[in-house]
């Protein structure tokens, strides 16, 4: 019995259909398997069911037709509170649950749902305003702290409850280059500590680099689901899920255009240093030959 | 009582006679209605009233949202059973109910086929000021997106482990800050951004306001304006002479 | 011609120590396509709200210096004055759609200026061709799309005829595909109507293939101000904790490796033509 629950995938989606109570076919046809530790992208057309999907993952939707299975069990008969245990869902608008006195009262009201001792509660909010270098705001009103923090703090309520699962929706909003390192470095400590990661995007440049699969979709189909690089290279899927190519493809596709001979798969910025620093070195080189 | 009720109040634009009506036309008719309805505590004249409604539903194809407004009801209306029956007479808490089923019938009829925008306009042509009817059609037009707003805030707090339903009264009240204060905050955030964005297209100018869209009232409007004001004075007429109505109409369910 | 002009300006926000907005000295001239960026909390958003004098009309606050739009100063005249001269798109489509349709929505601004009827349907007309909306004229706000919403919002202060139109984030909520038809629209727009276009943006990639200049804020400050090559190919930049393009990453680095000396391209094709002409 265990070997055969070991080879499960953690999150499967079987057949699931969700229409909305006015008719619109949000979900349809939806099959996926997440394995455990995986870094998962969804892109797509807004509408096109990427934020319906992962409400059916903490129960927030329940599907028309369909099953759900979080580690082999159908989450059907689970209630959302119980779902949000092990599936941690951080959304787009920080305004949309910051409510408490003081960013501590936040980060406790969070954790209240679990049965810890007060003792437990404390270490366990002072250890997450450390990690999220929110300790400076610890009695602040949440509603005084700036749009980037502010996230941080969404991001920190969620993360506290230390979820399994953790889905982003559209982490990078808004966001500058240092709020998303934090955030791709929040990312690296979470996946070397075990945990699954799913990430609502429309940042292409931020899937191309940091997500190794990434799942496309379109009207409620997923009209693509593989490595990201691949699946962001297919211009035809790429333009039907109303996205663009990342900058690398686009060069990639345009090196071809102009005439110049390069590799079919210059999908990465390294191996584009690479080919343009090769490149250069040998024009110049020639250039130097042909002056002798 | 699920939020469904509230739906049952929603404008959705359609072609049909009662729609095409002037908003104003209708407020009077809802107003008219409810006045009727205020006169009467027998059963058979209330009845009559509830009946005459019937041709307007069908005439605005509104069946579906106003049987919906008539569901939401049916907690209210049990109540009333109970308290009226304890406390003074089935008859009367039947009148009482019918009473309650028009006005709130008249209202739907009013609300579901009149465009907010066109209510606006309305009141503008009457000379009402320009700010009060335009913040009028603002908040109707807003309350689809603040209904959003908040269905999203319930899930954001849902996926923090907030249960919606508590036990106790204290706990309830206590169980809605985590709702109403991200939805006030947010409310207020938005009513900033859209004043930005009035004064940034000259709203307030002390230029004299042109208006692209306006609205009269038409020969239909003025017919049935007209039928609205017959029903008046003929429920009066009734009411004042009830006396010497027929038997029929002054006819009690003897409990 | 200047169109907008800061001369020392200082501005805080009331409730507020910190000082949002720190000496700032600013010309922005006509018919230019300008990139405003810097990290978050730089004081962009502020910067953006002088513009048409809701800084300091609307928002309470205390400033020093000033801001002179066409002339005109900023803090004593009239926002809706104003408003023919700069306009303000916001971040959010939602919050700025306000009328029953498209139609009217266009419409609105005018109403507000006293224009008459048959002038409102003249510049309707015209300015639903150019954002492409002219089948929308009937759609009320909520069954219109993301990027159909921005559309709507652009043309309703294009129809102002203003001289600059300053967008905040516009392409913040919609998906890429539909992020870049509304910036290559903006082109348009600056181009056909030679007016200038500045546009706050996070997405650099998007918009650095268009900009004339760039504006570079940090902490309140504007730390540069110049001709789009020259400032991505300066310090500043460099240091800035912006979301930099790829094959701004690629060239900078060969740039510090000593192979590349050439202003760093800021779109595909110049990529292209610098590699072709080696």
């Amino acid at each position: 019995m265990k070997d055969i629950e070991k080879q499960l995938p953690l999150i499967l989606i079987d057949n699931v259909d969700f229409t909305y109570p006015n008719g619109t076919k949000a979900l349809r046809n939806i099959n996926l398997k997440i394995d455990n530790k995986e870094l998962i992208g969804i892109m797509g057309k807004n509408g096109a069911g990427k934020t319906t999907l992962i409400r059916t993952l903490n129960g927030l939707i329940r599907p028309t037709n369909g099953a759900i299975y979080l580690y082999g069990e159908n989450i059907a008969s689970k209630s959302i509170a119980t779902l949000s245990k092990k599936v941690g869902v951080i959304f787009q608008n920080p305004l949309h649950q910051l409510f408490s006195n003081s960013v501590k009262d936040e980060i406790e009201f969070s954790l209240k749902s679990f049965e810890f001792t007060k003792e437990e509660i404390q270490n366990k909010t002072n250890e997450i305003l450390k990690e999220f270098n929110l300790e400076k705001y610890r009695n602040r009103s949440p509603l005084n702290l700036s749009g980037g923090e502010a996230k941080k703090l969404a991001l920190a309520s969620i993360i506290c409850r230390d979820p399994d699962i953790i889905v982003f929706d559209e982490p990078t909003l808004g966001q500058d280059g240092r709020e998303i390192e934090f955030l791709i470095n929040l990312i690296k400590n979470k996946r070397k500590k075990g945990k699954t990661i799913i990430i609502v995007t429309h940042n292409i440049e931020f899937a191309n680099e940091h997500i190794p699969r990434t799942i496309l979709m379109a009207d409620g189909l997923i009209l693509a689901d593989g490595p990201t690089e691949k699946v962001l290279g297919n211009q035809i899927l790429v333009e039907k899920a109303s996205l663009i190519l990342p900058q690398t493809h686009q060069l990639n596709l345009a090196l071809k255009k102009s005439g110049i001979q390069c590799p079919n798969d210059l999908f990465s910025k390294d191996k584009l240093i690479n080919f343009i620093r090769d490149f250069i070195k040998n024009k110049t080189s020639e250039i130097v030959e042909g002056n002798d | 009582m699920s939020l469904e009720f509230l739906n049952a109040f929603k404008f959705m634009k359609k072609d049909s006679f009662i729609h095409n009506l002037d908003p104003r036309a209708k407020l009077i008719f809802a107003l008219i209605y409810s006045i009727s309805a205020l006169l009467f505590t027998e059963i058979i004249p209330l009845i009559l009233i509830f009946l005459s409604l019937i041709p307007l539903i069908l005439a605005g194809k509104l069946i579906k949202q106003w049987l919906k407004s008539i569901q939401g009801l049916s907690y209210l209306i049990l109540i009333i059973i109970i308290m009226n029956t304890f406390f003074l007479s089935l008859s009367f808490a039947i009148s009482m109910i019918i009473r309650i089923c028009i006005m709130v019938s008249a209202f739907s009829i009013f609300f579901l086929t009149s465009d907010p925008n066109d209510l606006a306009l309305s009141l503008i042509s009457m000379k009402f000021p320009y700010e009060f009817a335009f913040s009028l059609s603002l908040a109707f037009r807003f309350i689809p997106t603040i209904a959003t707003e908040a269905q999203n805030i319930i899930d954001a707090q849902q996926s923090r482990g907030y249960e919606m339903q508590k036990s106790g009264l204290i706990n309830q009240i206590k169980n809605l800050f985590p709702l109403l204060i991200p939805l006030i905050i947010c409310s207020i955030k938005r009513a900033f951004n859209v004043a930005e964005a009035l004064e940034s297209r000259a709203f307030g100018s002390k230029k004299e306001r042109t208006y692209y869209y306006t609205i009269k009232y038409s020969f239909k409007d003025w017919i049935f304006t007209l039928y609205l004001l017959s029903f008046l004075i003929i429920s009066i007429i009734v009411r004042i002479n009830f006396a010497i109505m027929p038997d029929w109409l002054s006819w009690e369910l003897i409990v | 011609m200047t169109l907008i002009e800061y001369k020392n300006f200082y501005y805080r926000y009331k409730g507020n120590e910190e000082y949002a907005l720190n000496n700032i000295n600013l010309k922005i001239e006509d018919n230019k396509f300008i990139l405003l960026c810097g990290e978050t909390g730089s004081g962009k958003t502020t910067l953006i709200r002088c513009m048409n004098g809701l800084i300091p009309q609307f928002y309470s606050g205390f400033y020093r210096g000033s801001v002179e739009v066409a002339g005109k100063d900023t803090t004593i005249t009239a926002i809706a004055d104003l408003s023919t001269e700069v306009g303000i798109v916001f971040q959010n489509p939602e919050n700025q759609l306000v009328a029953m349709n498209v139609e009217h929505e266009i419409a609105f601004g005018l109403e507000n200026l006293g224009i008459e009827s048959g002038e409102i349907s003249k510049k309707i007309k015209e300015v639903t061709k150019i954002t492409e909306i002219e089948h929308l004229l009937n759609k009320a706000p909520f069954e219109l799309s993301g990027g159909e919403q921005q559309r709507v919002a652009i043309a309703s202060i294009l129809v102002l005829e203003p001289k600059i139109i300053v967008l905040d984030e516009p392409t913040a909520l919609l998906d890429p595909y539909m992020a870049k038809k509304i910036i290559e629209l903006l082109k348009e727009i600056q181009i056909e109507k030679q007016i200038t276009i500045l546009i706050s943006e996070h997405r650099l990639d998007l918009i650095l293939p268009y900009a004339d200049e760039l504006i570079l804020m940090k902490d309140g400050n504007l730390i540069e101000h110049d001709n789009s090559n020259k400032i991505i190919n300066g310090i500043n930049f460099q240091t800035l904790r912006l979301n930099k393009p790829v094959i701004y990453s690629i060239f900078n680095q060969l740039k510090e490796e000593k192979l590349f000396n050439q202003y760093i391209p800021a779109s595909i094709s110049k990529v292209i033509n610098y590699l072709k002409g080696l």
